[in-house]
């Protein structure tokens, strides 16, 4: 193309005159330049459906983004109350510290300041910082204030994150009954792990829009409604959990041993009022905890219970009419059963009343009624009283100990499990099956809640059995049996002692295990109490002698607690000169 | 249509628009005002919750127990110290 000459145009050409027009162009170029225009708003349109047609849902969300927030809604976990609603376990806000330790940045000093504060040693801390990862917890579940003096130390890269923490005001008295949680607010142990479903609450959260200062304008929509745990009102009375822990501290102290448990049980209700195990821990602090501390053993330990299952055997043998409490029967020193021998740790009569057998918890005598009955007699009693089956009472880790099936029974089997040997049971199975006795013949399920509607009884033998038994585990505790020490001052009680070797390795070993299960006040029972001492230590191992007054004094501080009038006289104590042992 | 339709209906539209600024802030004005108060809500619940414990921690079986044998030398009366009073008799 050949430029205009502007010598031309300074001279003021006429326009029509301008050589430019004259200039002849091909044709092709206007349809070009018109087509290159078209395709540009061809291109333009295209874009604009793009944007507006197919990519807005991204776009959107873009936008959203800049102002749009989902908030998480926390759920406080629900509380566990004691059947007085007074607190046993609570969640409260705590905060979780946590670093990006590439951008953190302090002096020396500010940072043993801060391992200080956190409890945490400065090494410790230094490691944490020198992580490769871009998020590192410093320390979790830290209490607000040492939080705040946190912030205050004003450490670049130092964040915090809200959490709950649980606390347990009763600490190690109540340790196996509730558990505890984890970090994260999830049932572990106890009541807080069998209940987690009610307990634990399920975070929400909800859309907002939050202005330019992150301050939240509007609701934009409710995802999710948060729902805080329900609280739960256990059936233990925690002034009596108290009671049973410290007597059974003491009791464990005083007789060098192992370990030990103890169960109350509520006769009317069936509501567990307090249950406690030795060895225990403090669930507010868990640090180095042992498998031994953690046990409940109450529920998860099965030993031979002895000589407290003879009153089964007795009540069975009543039942079917095959004695009466006052009948003889010949008990010799030693009984033969096909290979084995079984006797008494003690001398008595030749022959004894039935009375007498269960007085002085004779294995002879016992074994002379288990003879009378049929094995499957006696496994429908034993079934019927719960033995051979798990606890139904939501509790993890129940057991359901051994009872082998009858059919198997050989004669000299029958013989040794009607004294208790042979059959392996749990402290809350001997605890809940003397409800026979003391409900008078029926028995009712246990429960850890507090019950507000009875349930509805179940009756295995009869009332005038369950009374006769009473009457003869009252003569247990008297003079001339095998537990006076279980004696309660104002009140009647009637129970029956326990002594078991202790099988290792399928042996027994001369290690025992002592226990008492009573009930009182005998007239109208209101509580069992269940006791078990392992490995006593310090020479005595009768569970008479061991077992018994911790029974003695447990039920004398609960009854007067839950305000049971005394049946007896104050004087009703009599102590003789020397108890008798149990026999094994 | 005539001039003073078309005015008044301006000056309508113009009212109906300040009155919509004003209610969407007064909106957001009393959104904050609720958000405050459920995080006060939420504080006051943590507060009870606090005070629920320290009062458990206060009242423990096993502090009032030693403060009550300890420091005021006291003791739990046996059955042979205690007068039963039953309901109705005379």
């Amino acid at each position: 193309m050949r430029a205009p000459s502007r010598k031309a145009a300074a001279r003021g050409v006429a326009f029509a005159a301008s050589p430019v027009l004259a200039v002849r162009l091909p044709a092709w170029r206007s349809r070009v330049a018109l087509f290159l225009l078209f395709a540009a708003f061809v291109a333009l349109a295209a874009r604009a459906f793009w944007l507006q047609a197919v990519s807005t849902e991204f776009l959107q969300k873009k936008g959203a983004s800049r102002y749009a927030r989902t908030l998480d809604l926390p759920a406080v976990r629900g509380k566990i109350l004691d059947r007085n609603g007074e607190v046993m376990a609570t969640s409260l806000p705590v905060k979780a510290i946590w670093a990006v330790p590439d951008s953190v940045n302090a002096s020396p000093e500010k940072l043993q300041k801060l391992a200080q504060l956190l409890d945490i040693s400065s090494q410790e801390l230094k490691k944490k910082l020198e992580s490769d990862s871009n998020f590192v917890y410093l320390k979790r579940q830290v209490e607000i204030e040492a939080v705040d003096q946190v912030l205050a130390l004003d450490i670049p890269g130092i964040h915090t994150k809200p959490e709950y923490k649980r606390f347990y005001p009763a600490g190690q008295v109540a340790a196996h009954v509730l558990g505890f949680t984890s970090v994260e607010d999830k049932g572990q142990e106890g009541m807080e792990l069998a209940q987690q479903s009610t307990l634990g609450g399920i975070t929400g959260s909800r859309r907002v829009i939050r202005d330019n200062l992150g301050r939240v304008v509007d609701d934009i929509a409710l995802l999710r409604e948060p729902q805080d745990g329900r609280d739960l009102t256990l059936s233990i009375d925690s002034k009596i959990q108290y009671i049973a822990f410290t007597h059974l501290q003491q009791a464990i102290e005083k007789n060098k041993a192992k370990a030990g448990g103890i169960v109350v049980i509520d006769v009317k209700t069936g509501e567990v009022l307090a249950l406690a195990n030795m060895p225990t821990y403090n669930p507010n602090s868990r640090v180095g905890l042992t498998g031994a501390q953690l046990r409940n053993r109450v529920f998860t330990d099965t030993y031979e219970p002895g000589s407290t299952l003879k009153p089964f055997t007795v009540a069975l043998a009543l039942e079917k009419g095959l004695v009466t409490p006052s009948t003889i029967l010949d008990t010799p020193g030693k009984l033969t059963i096909g290979p084995s021998t079984i006797g008494d740790s003690h001398q008595h009569a030749a022959s004894l009343s039935v009375s007498q057998i269960i007085q002085q918890s004779s294995n002879v005598g016992t074994v002379r009624m288990a003879q009378k009955l049929e094995p499957r007699q006696m496994w429908d009693m034993f079934s019927a009283v719960g033995f051979g089956q798990p606890p139904r009472v939501g509790f993890p880790g129940a057991v359901a100990g051994r009872m082998r099936p009858y059919k198997t029974w050989r004669p000299i089997e029958q013989a040794t499990m009607s004294y208790g040997h042979g059959i392996s049971v749990s402290l809350i199975q001997v605890a809940r099956s003397y409800m026979i006795f003391a409900r008078n013949g029926e028995m009712i399920p246990l429960s850890f809640q507090k019950v507000s509607q009875l349930p509805a009884p179940q009756r295995v033998i009869s009332d005038k059995t369950a009374h006769q038994m009473r009457d003869m585990m009252e003569l247990v505790v008297g003079p001339g049996g095998t537990a006076p020490l279980a004696q309660v001052r104002g009140y009647r009680v009637a129970g029956k002692t326990g002594t078991a070797h202790k099988l290792e390795n399928g042996h027994y070993v001369n290690k025992y295990v002592a226990s008492f299960v009573g009930l009182a006040p005998a007239s109208n029972p209101r509580i069992i109490i269940a006791v078990m001492i392992d490995e006593p230590g310090a020479g005595k191992h009768f569970g008479g002698l061991v077992a018994a007054p911790l029974f003695s004094s447990v039920a004398a501080s609960t009854l007067s607690s839950l305000n049971v009038p005394p049946d007896a006289s104050v004087s009703n104590v009599i102590m003789p000169a020397e108890p008798i042992a149990e026999s094994m | 249509m005539s001039n003073r339709t078309i005015l008044s209906l301006v000056s309508l539209l113009m009212i109906c628009a300040l009155l919509l600024v004003n209610s969407q802030f007064q909106a957001r004005r009393l959104f904050i005002e609720l958000e405050r108060s459920q995080l006060r809500q939420k504080e006051l619940e943590t507060e009870w919750s606090q005070l629920q414990l320290d009062q458990s921690m206060l009242a423990k079986h096993a502090r009032v127990d030693t403060l009550a044998r300890t420091s005021l030398g006291m003791s739990s009366p046996g059955a042979g110290k205690t007068q039963y009073l039953t309901a109705g008799a005379k």
